[in-house]
């Protein structure tokens, strides 16, 4: 099945069939998931909460000034240990005034470990924008889309792949777009067909990636089984008064394992854990 | 264990299946071949691509119920301050909206109030019939059905002929959970309808000439067996009567119930209505249940088995109060089934189609929130129950 019949077929169960023997081929029945705690960078806690075990301390938000994200940075860093902190997303980073080379040396120096989520639809010069963060000796994690329409699913994901050749080091792609409009939102056949559309154009990227906050635990399973390999963005709170079979790990678990698949928790820089 | 691809070759022919092939399906076919063996059968039984949906409204005209199911978090026990009973004029109200949006039906159900007899429900349907001659009453699932038999100490033919003299239309599948006794009992369930006092039910409104549709909820404390007894005792009755319009399942809600636990998965649910496909093969219609699965899920059934999106609902209480709250109206339920490469048509309740979307023909407000039965706050008491012989000591009290 070619990309643009993956993306024309009404037989939705052929693409998501398609979707899936990339993925076995390339990872088996082994499922990634990653623990997330998130902290909005005008709010760093003082203090960790009680029952976080997180794999990613992730700092999310539109920062106001380079001095703000260094101080959340900072203050999240002291807090992680050993656990890799992130900064969410390149785009947000791309408002401030200094280059994004200056801010991913300052946030390097900071502490932090990676950015993540490049939303390849918004950036301009994305492979420029790589490189300079690589240039400051830091890492982008994901490529991600923001905004989707019918018509540039394949070429999204047909850049995924092309970024990945020239700049390469991209751990995975989240093809899923993360902006949803309420009165018309992305229906199930569409996110179904762009997870096989990505895993079957982008190849030489190693993880196809859903968001398990955003998506939910049903749409995120099904996308399991057509080309999706990784779940990102799992809450990162251990057993609380609901009990142990109803936390967040507990029921990533088994969604993963009722999907006939392998659950296999890994941390922020894609390491096992 | 017969072979997967044998079973799955005589499905493609048509043929029926036992219930051990059902089981071997269930437990060992991989997601895609059942999405394809369920889609082939619903591709036979509906070769024009339609899919079909119903403006309706879902009321539920009490939460008072003294049947104590453990997996509801909707009911409220008699004399809870929480408990409510809709008036006749709030009712009417709710029909006017749902005629506004398009809709022809309510499809009406409540927990088990003992303080509403026999006559409430016949004076209510008259009063509807009266106001809306054209309007179809889709009410009372067979537990209720029982539940007046019992407080009038009359018969299931019966209750259904004087309710049919009333206005009754048709009989909603509810209250079906699942049909063993041994789930019925862990459940809670099994003292307001046994499995075979569900079927009673149903065989004799179809004897009497009504259509009705059938329910499984799933996921709770059953096997998987148990889904497959369910199913098959339907289908037994199906053939034997041929009664049953469509057949809707749904996972249990777990949130805010007695019971607990944790919801069955999205694939499990996917998967189910797959093999209800396959196994119902005498039921021309599976609704998809987009109001527990989601608007995404709820789309996919049309992948797996489904031909009918089920209603646009304006109103749901039961399942929001376990934790579920989705809202697609007729805009999204017909973008989605165009999406899914289907040809959307409006239905009534026996499933015959009524017409293109309403939203197209003229202007139809968008609905992006469901509404529930009454406004938060409001602990008004309808004027017209005090016609009514209280028979709980609560209301009794409450009156004097």
């Amino acid at each position: 099945m070619t990309p643009q019949q993956l993306i024309d077929t009404p037989d939705l169960i052929a693409a998501g069939v398609a979707g899936d023997e990339v993925r076995r081929r390339m990872h088996g029945t082994k499922t990634t998931f990653n623990r997330v705690f998130e902290v909005h960078v005008d709010a760093p806690p003082a203090a960790l909460p009680a029952r976080v075990n997180a794999g990613e301390f992730r700092i999310v938000g539109k920062p106001s000034t380079l001095d703000a994200l260094t101080a959340a940075v900072r203050a999240t860093a002291a807090l992680a240990g050993e656990v890799p902190v992130t900064v969410f997303s390149v785009f947000d980073l791309l408002s401030l005034p200094q280059s994004i080379r200056v801010v991913a040396a300052a946030i390097k120096e900071a502490g932090a470990s990676a950015l993540v989520h490049l939303p390849i639809d918004r950036v301009e010069n994305a492979e420029l924008v790589a490189q300079d963060v690589r240039a400051a000796d830091l890492i982008i994690l994901s490529l991600g889309v923001d905004d989707l329409d019918d018509n540039n699913r394949l070429a999204l994901c047909e850049m995924a792949g092309t970024l990945q050749s020239r700049a390469g080091g991209f751990k995975a792609f989240a093809p899923l777009p993360r902006k949803m409009s309420v009165t018309k939102p992305t229906t199930g056949y569409d996110d179904v067909r762009m997870v096989a559309l990505a895993r079957v154009v982008a190849q030489n990227i190693e993880s196809i990636q859903v968001d398990w906050a955003l998506y939910g635990p049903k749409l995120a399973q099904v996308a399991l089984t057509v080309g999706a390999n990784d779940l990102d963005n799992v809450a990162a709170e251990d057993p609380g008064v609901l009990g142990t079979r109803r936390s967040p790990l507990e029921e990533v678990k088994r969604n993963i394992t009722a999907a006939s698949l392998e659950p296999a928790e890994r941390d922020g820089l894609f390491n096992p854990r | 264990m017969k072979n997967i691809d044998e079973i799955s070759a005589r499905v493609r022919e048509g043929d029926r299946i036992d219930r051990d092939e059902a089981l071997d399906l269930y437990l060992h076919a991989p997601t895609a071949l059942l999405g394809e063996l369920a889609d082939r059968v619903r591709a036979r039984k509906h070769p024009a691509r339609i899919v079909s949906y119903i403006i309706d409204r879902n009321v539920n005209y009490t939460n008072v119920c003294v049947a104590r199911c453990n997996f509801c978090a909707f009911y409220r026990p008699v004399g809870s301050m929480e408990g409510y009973v809709l008036g006749f004029e709030e009712i009417f109200r709710k029909i006017d909206e749902t005629i506004e949006l398009g809709g022809g039906q309510l499809l009406l159900q409540g927990g088990h109030n003992p303080d509403l007899p026999l006559e409430w429900y016949e004076d209510l349907f008259r009063a509807v019939k009266a106001r809306y001659p054209d309007f179809r009453l889709h009410a009372l699932s067979p537990p209720e059905v029982i539940h007046i038999t019992r407080m009038s100490r009359l018969t299931v033919p019966q209750v259904i002929e004087r309710l049919v003299a009333a206005g009754l239309d048709s009989i909603p599948g509810g209250g079906a959970e699942i049909l063993v006794d041994r789930v019925r009992k862990l459940l809670n369930c099994y003292n307001k309808a046994t499995a075979d006092e569900w079927l009673d039910v149903m065989r004799h409104a179809h004897r009497a000439g009504l259509r009705t549709t059938a329910t499984m909820m799933y996921g709770h404390v059953e096997s998987v067996d148990e889904r497959l007894e369910h199913m098959f005792r339907l289908r037994d009755l199906q053939d034997e009567m041929g009664g049953f319009t469509a057949f809707i399942t749904w996972s249990y809600q777990p949130e805010h119930t007695e019971l607990g636990g944790f919801e069955a998965t999205g694939l499990e649910y996917l998967h189910t209505l797959a093999i209800a496909r396959i196994v119902l093969d005498n039921f021309d219609n599976l609704q998809a249940s987009w109001v527990t699965q989601g608007g995404k899920v709820g789309q996919l059934s049309l992948a797996f088995g489904a031909n009918d999106m089920g209603s646009v609902m304006i109103e749901e209480n039961v399942v929001r109060a376990a934790g579920a709250s989705y809202c697609m109206d007729e805009t999204e339920i017909v973008r989605n089934i165009e999406s899914a490469g289907f040809t959307p048509k409006r239905r009534n309740m026996h499933y015959e189609i009524l017409g293109d979307p309403v939203f197209r023909e003229r202007d139809v407000p968008r609905m992006l929130e469901l509404a529930v039965a009454r406004a938060e706050g409001d602990d008004s008491r309808p004027p017209e129950i005090v016609r009514y012989a209280a028979r709980s000591a609560q209301e009794k009290k409450l009156r004097s």
